[in-house]
């Protein structure tokens, strides 16, 4: 008798689970999985979707058949009649800038928001020196965008209403364009990024700093270790797994990034990223095809990031 | 006992009710139609007329002060719904209710063209409308849609004190304002203002400008055919008024601030440029909204001696946008209304109301402002009227625009190649 209830029970447990995630599911497949599937299939497409991409081919052009609008996405901008010329306009190009914005952002506001945690942990006003780093992180990135072009604003006229140029005029220099002037205006940018996502790195980071076991440090500094001994053999590799987590939610955060660029420039003045690129081919020109090409390019960039944190937080739910 | 109190109050509301139902019937409004020379077409006191427009707040107020004598007069009902979203208009069509009227764009003629009742079959007025309006307005031969509001853009907003103080006169023609333009420089002078910052749609300024060198130097016939896609846009002539436009709007002696200036200084900025004082720059083109900002910033400026303009002399044809009514319907009171917006009453109301111009020649000189009054008077002295070439193309022609000349200004690319690039948009959006 004891034997069938049994297996009534495994019976159950094994439908349950899936009754538990059944709302789940139909949400991530109506909101994730169908739109990334529909995207795929439009990025093979012409601009309304009506025919395969492969005829919008013109002839004499170089043609990629089926994966036109992909030739599109990652060639158009590119100027491969030489190597020199492919460099430059690389590095102008929406790819170029994005890569840029990874590399200065993500290490800018790592190392920035580690270093004010460490400094601030020293201190007695560490909770209004946080919430002041952090305030910025309250403020949407359109806000961000619209605050910082008052800042760089350029004035053609006589009186420099912009902070910077205000300060810089006043000192007697000329003023800058800093947000048309193509040899600093991506650079400029990525500050605002910055400003805004130190915060972020800070609190996570600050929180790890705080879990670094007291003994361990009394210990160091009774052999004789000096505080920057400390912090790279002793505090950098215990934090180290959360300095990961966050570098990648922040490669992340910069590769989506699109408010910042299309507040202060609309993509134009050689600022264009992937995301804003992608907008301007979607909703600007009209051209679904190449839109959804440039998603998807977009989604594959970020899938090892994606999987990075997951088998990171996978490491970490194992731990417990 | 209850129930009786109920039945009286009752009764007694049913005799009420009789009595005012006998009671002398309103004035049939007849003889008011006579006086106020507003032809109701046969339509019938009720009569709904139901309408889809984009404008909204001031602007709908307006409308409905040009509507009122005829609601009035005709005693028809006006159901009308605002909305900024065409979507809503082509579910409509496409569903097969679309309202009676609707208030557009021009390009909606040719897209509705199926669905439209032509002008003449539906009473137009057509002696108030020169043949360039019709034309404008015709799809296949086909007149379908009567403009009913235009905003000319091919306008130089100027300091009347300004210029008196330097002695310069307006000019006449395209090569005074060139010759009028170095004269500035000579004398030290900044002529033009040309920022066109705008965010995403930075560019804009500059496009209109560069379109009204091209009614210059090329007229409205080759404008029209880069619209319609018998002109490449990397033509030769095109990349003339580039230059011309380039020359200007690159060169601290021309423009404030030099080809910074102008990618940085946003478009009503650079309207204000011109009022401050000191002046930093002598001219600014720019539509006719220009005059609003300008009397915001600076509420002492009066239109004459402050703040003035002259239409691009040279043109062989304005530039400008333009609303259509387009009709879905021929019932007796749509008839009634496109011979009302179309006749004297009508145009000479919507002069009056001052809501922008008319194109119903009707309303010359009947502006109640002189601002208006003398911005008709370009527009009725037009030769021809073409609407903004980005805004004519379909697909993303016009934004591609804007960032061209945004990057020629900029001089991050070649003129060849964002024209080539710019004439492979146009023929793509056109060729299929």
């Amino acid at each position: 008798m004891a034997k069938p209830k049994a297996s009534a029970v495994m019976k159950q447990g094994k439908l349950t689970p899936w009754l538990y995630l059944l709302p789940a599911l139909i949400v991530m497949t109506f909101f994730i999985v169908y739109p990334m599937i529909n995207t795929i299939a439009l990025s093979f497409q012409n601009k309304d979707g009506t025919a395969s991409a492969a005829t919008t081919c013109k002839e004499g052009e170089p043609c990629w058949g089926i994966f036109e609008n992909y030739r599109y996405a990652l060639t158009e901008e590119l100027d491969t009649t030489s190597f020199t010329s492919f460099w430059n306009t690389f590095w102008q190009s929406s790819y170029g800038n994005t890569i840029q914005w990874i590399l200065i952002m993500v290490s800018g506001t790592v190392i920035l928001g580690l270093l004010i945690a460490l400094l601030v942990d020293r201190v007695s006003y560490e909770p209004l020196a946080k919430s002041l780093i952090f305030m910025p992180m309250a403020i949407s990135f359109v806000g961000a965008g619209v605050i910082w072009k008052f800042m760089y604003n350029f004035n053609a006229g006589r009186t420099q209403i912009g902070l910077l140029n205000a300060i810089i005029s006043g000192l007697g220099g000329d003023p800058v364009a800093f947000i048309s002037n193509t040899d600093i205006n991506t650079f400029m940018l990525i500050v605002v990024g910055i400003w805004m996502w130190t915060g972020f790195c800070m609190t996570i980071l600050s929180s790890a700093l705080k879990s670094v076991p007291e003994e361990l440090l009394e210990a160091a500094r009774i052999d004789g270790a000096n505080e920057f001994q400390i912090f790279f053999r002793i505090m950098l590799p215990i934090i180290m797994p959360t300095v990961v987590v966050v570098i990648t939610t922040m490669v992340i955060n910069v590769l989506k990034l699109f408010d910042i660029v299309y507040v202060m420039t609309g993509g134009n003045f050689e600022t264009e990223v992937i995301a804003t690129r992608m907008y301007t081919e979607m909703y600007k020109n009209y051209q679904t095809g190449r839109g959804t090409a440039i998603a998807v390019i977009l989604i594959i960039a970020i899938f090892p990031f994606i999987i990075m944190n997951i088998r990171r937080f996978m490491a970490q739910e194992a731990q417990r | 006992m209850r129930k009786k109190i109920y039945i009286l109050v009752s009764l007694m509301m049913l005799a009420a009710l009789l009595m005012t139902a006998c009671g002398p019937k309103t004035e049939e409004p007849i003889e008011e139609v006579e006086e106020t020379g507003i032809d109701c077409m046969g339509a019938e006191e009720g009569d709904e007329i139901t309408m889809l427009y984009q404008w909204s707040g001031a602007e709908e107020e307006n409308l409905n002060q040009i509507l009122q004598p005829f609601v009035e007069a005709c005693g028809v009902t006006i159901s009308a719904e605002s909305t900024r979203d065409q979507a809503l208009l082509d579910t409509r069509v496409q569903a097969g209710t679309p309202p009676d009227i609707a208030f557009w764009n021009v390009t909606q003629l040719q897209q509705y063209k199926d669905q439209l009742f032509t002008m003449p079959e539906l009473g137009v007025v057509e002696e108030n409308y020169p043949d360039f309006w019709t034309t404008l307005g015709s799809v296949d031969g086909e007149w379908l849609g009567l403009p009913v509001k235009a905003d000319p853009k091919s306008l130089v907003w100027y300091s009347p004190a300004n210029f008196d103080e330097a002695g310069y006169a307006v000019p006449e023609t395209w090569d005074a304002l060139e010759s009028l333009v170095e004269q500035m420089v000579a004398d030290g002078q900044v002529p033009w203002s040309l920022g066109f910052e705008s965010a995403d749609a930075t560019g804009w300024t500059g496009t209109d400008f560069i379109q009204d060198i091209l009614l210059v130097t090329q007229g409205p016939d080759f404008v029209r055919g880069i619209i319609d896609g018998s002109v490449p846009y990397n033509d030769p002539a095109v990349a003339e008024a580039w230059e011309i436009y380039g020359k200007w709007a690159t060169s601290e002696e021309y423009t404030v601030g030099g080809a910074d200036g102008t990618v940085s200084t946003g478009f009503n900025d650079a309207i204000l440029l011109v009022f401050s004082d000191p002046a930093e720059a002598m001219m600014v083109k720019q539509s006719g909204f220009a005059g609003g900002t300008i009397r915001e910033t600076y509420p002492d400026l009066e239109y004459g001696t402050g703040y003035a303009f002259f239409g691009v002399p040279g043109v062989q044809g304005l530039q400008g946008g333009s609303d259509w009514m387009m009709a879905f319907s021929d019932k007796p009171a749509v008839k009634a209304l496109i011979a009302y917006l179309s006749g004297e009453v009508g145009g000479q109301k919507w002069a009056e109301v001052g809501f922008d111009l008319t194109p119903n020649e009707a309303g010359r000189g009947m502006y109640l402002n002189d601002e208006l009054q003398d911005k008709g008077e370009i527009l009725y002295g037009a030769e021809d009227y073409v609407p903004d070439i980005g805004d004519s193309i379909p697909g993303g022609f016009g934004s591609a625009e804007f960032t061209g000349v945004t990057d020629y200004v900029n001089g991050s690319r070649e003129l060849t190649d964002i024209l080539d690039t710019l004439a492979g948009i146009q023929a793509e959006a056109l060729g299929e």
